[in-house]
């Protein structure tokens, strides 16, 4: 560096950008990303930025929103999801099984009436079992679904055993050259252990190609745990984040992919079988810093 | 899990400059809060008014200063929903009409049939209206519950007037002398394509003006609890909460927040998916939950 270096660049000191990350930790904790989650990436933000040299006709506010932004697409981006539909019809065996589960009312069954129209349109067939044999109606709610998209259903008993059913649907798929098995189960709390248990002899005996974690983007910090829970006392392999039309911001997306190393593939956007796109990290971006 | 404030309060007995242990302590508190899910406006909110109330009020001698400190912030937390005691939970007048809502799958459907059941154990007679037209089977699953409790259902399956559905309802029962009435309707959060489904509340509950219309709000709700609340406030005033799922390990800080857009109080939890695990709301236990400490509850439940 020459003398005159001084008069361009400028060393960022950590008193110049504290107010700058203050701001930015609350928009994170505001758009749900944990607080954990966030501190870590703040502080990450922070290291990298102090003591770097940077030219004196650059904002700060500038530099320290685009590091921010490109630390998050970093973190994103190295857990990025698949493409369903690809792995689908790379995989070549029939069927491909895809065992979805998560805590009560976040939106399971919905997700797999869209999943189910989502392959639909693809030119692949599905075939649903409706493992949830406890809460009321549950077999009615997916039996309109099936009729509605013409997806057959091996339906269960209330009070039956959700293994069998799915598995009942599995050798109805192998029978029938069908190529894809959506299995519904019942919502559980992630502390129950009876409960949780009883999935795991689900995931056990359907030999999912796929498990699918779904998550609700309405919901705080617990988002974060119930993924904790979930993980090691059952495990999965991508999340589908719902009801993201409620104005969510879906920070729960960055707590994932930070802490848990998980992708989430698609993100449901309102009741109907449409509504169910892709996720990508550029979303999530946008979506943050709107 | 939360020990910060534990650590927090270690901090503040152990300094001797009264002023920093203060400011240690509330950032911690601010903390738990935080982590609980509470509105963040609401922690900042909330921490500027007990940090003001340690600075300036002195610690009386004849308690632990401690217990003080935990009683200052039990005061600021439970004055948000209506002082330290448990809620009135009987109807007002005969008959007595209800309205549930809520965000898609907080459980507005299964607490009905709880609350059906709760009143029906009281000795009320209770009849129960399906007015949710858009859930696939939603009708079905009232029946199942009503079923299981004993408790008539009325409802117009393939009628798609939720108003309508609503009303008649309610004028069946009023008419066969029931005294509870308990209307479901359906999820709805009201942003963008949704704002007709806040109009369609608003609608039900001016075509059966009900007395008390419920929020049904899920334990595990994050940031946007506030805006929500508040906006369904605005279409039907909430006059109480109940808090879903506390049988999981969401802290129900954004159930705060939602009582703190709404002015409402929180009437009854719900603790499990089967129809008698409703209790009483506790302002003890809740706050004890929110800021993650078990020690505190004790605490609290000396004052
Ligand atoms: N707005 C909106 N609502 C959704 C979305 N996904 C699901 N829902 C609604 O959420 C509610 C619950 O959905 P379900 O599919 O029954 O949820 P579930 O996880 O199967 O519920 P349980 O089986 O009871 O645990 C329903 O009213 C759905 O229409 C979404 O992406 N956006
Ligand atoms: N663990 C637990 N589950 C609950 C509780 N209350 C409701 N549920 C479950 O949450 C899920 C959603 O409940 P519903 O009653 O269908 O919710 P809803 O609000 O009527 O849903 P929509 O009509 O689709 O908006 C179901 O699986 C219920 O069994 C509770 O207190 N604890
Ligand atoms: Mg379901
Ligand atoms: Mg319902």
């Amino acid at each position: 560096f020459s003398f005159f270096d001084f008069l361009r660049y400028k060393t960022i000191k950590e008193e110049d950008i504290t107010d700058l990350i203050e701001e930015f930790r609350y928009q994170l904790l505001e758009a749900d990303v944990s607080y954990e989650v966030s501190e870590k990436i703040l502080e990450d933000l922070k290291n990298s930025l102090v003591g770097k040299k940077v030219s004196r006709s650059e904002e700060l506010e500038k530099i320290v929103l685009d590091s921010l932004k490109k630390s998050i697409e970093e973190i994103l981006t190295k857990n990025r999801g698949f493409d369903l539909i690809e792995e689908i019809k790379q995989k070549g065996k029939k069927p491909y099984v895809i065992v979805f589960f998560g805590v009560n009312g976040v939106g399971k069954t919905t997700t797999i009436a869209k999943v189910a129209y989502m392959l639909k349109k693809q030119g692949l067939s599905s075939i649903i079992a409706a493992s949830d044999t406890f809460r009321a109606a549950a077999q009615e709610q997916l039996a309109y679904h099936a009729q509605k998209l013409e997806v057959p259903l091996v339906k269960g008993k209330y009070g039956g055993d959700p293994a069998a059913v799915a598995f009942d649907a599995i050798s109805s798929a192998k029978s029938r050259g069908i190529d894809v098995v959506l299995v519904d189960t019942a919502g559980r709390m992630h502390v129950d252990s009876d409960l949780v248990e009883e999935l795991k002899r689900v995931v056990r005996i359907s030999k999912p190609d796929l498990r699918v974690l779904v998550l609700d983007s309405l919901a705080g910090n617990d988002a974060l745990e119930q993924a904790k829970y979930f993980e090691n006392n059952v495990g999965y392999d991508a999340v589908i984040l719902t009801k993201v039309d409620a104005d969510a911001k879906g920070g729960i997306v960055l707590s994932l992919a930070y802490e848990l190393k998980k992708p989430v593939i698609y993100l449901g956007i309102g009741q109907d079988y449409d509504n169910l796109i892709p996720f990508s990290p550029d979303w999530f971006i946008k979506r943050i810093f709107q | 899990m939360l020990d910060n404030l534990k650590d927090a309060v270690k901090k503040f007995l152990g300094s001797s400059d009264y002023n920093k242990a203060v400011n240690d302590f509330i950032k911690d508190l601010q903390i738990s809060l935080i982590k609980a899910d509470v509105n963040i406006k609401l922690v900042n909110e909330l921490t500027t008014k007990i940090k003001n109330r340690l600075s300036s009020e002195k610690p009386p001698s004849t308690i632990e200063r401690r217990e003080w400190f935990i009683s200052i912030v039990y005061q600021e937390l439970s004055n948000l929903f209506g002082g330290n005691k448990e809620p009135d939970i009987m109807p007002k007048k005969l008959p007595y009409v209800i309205m549930l809502v809520g965000v898609q799958g907080s459980g507005k459907t299964t607490t009905s049939g709880k609350l059906a059941l709760f009143y029906k154990k009281k000795g009320y007679k209770v009849g129960l209206v399906a007015a949710d037209i858009y859930r696939p089977a939603a009708y079905d699953q009232l029946i199942q519950i009503g079923n299981q409790i004993n408790v008539p259902v009325y409802g117009e399956p393939g009628n798609k007037d939720a108003v309508q559905i609503a009303k008649n309802g309610v004028e069946k029962f009023l008419k066969e002398k029931y005294d509870v009435i308990i209307v479901d309707t359906a999820g709805r959060h009201g942003y963008g394509e949704e704002v007709k489904l806040l109009e369609e509340m608003k609608s039900i509950y001016e075509s059966i003006n009900p007395d008390e219309v419920i929020l049904v709000i899920d334990a595990s709700i994050g940031q946007k609890a506030y805006d929500l609340a508040s906006r369904f406030h605005a279409a039907s005033p909430i006059g109480s909460i109940i808090i879903t799922k506390m049988d999981g390990t969401a802290k129900g800080g954004g159930a705060l927040s939602a009582v703190a857009a709404t002015g409402a109080t929180i009437k009854f939890i719900g603790t499990g998916e089967k129809l008698d695990e409703l209790e009483v709301f506790n302002p003890k236990r809740f706050v004890s939950r929110i800021l993650g400490m078990g020690d505190i509850e004790a605490i609290i439940e000396k004052m």
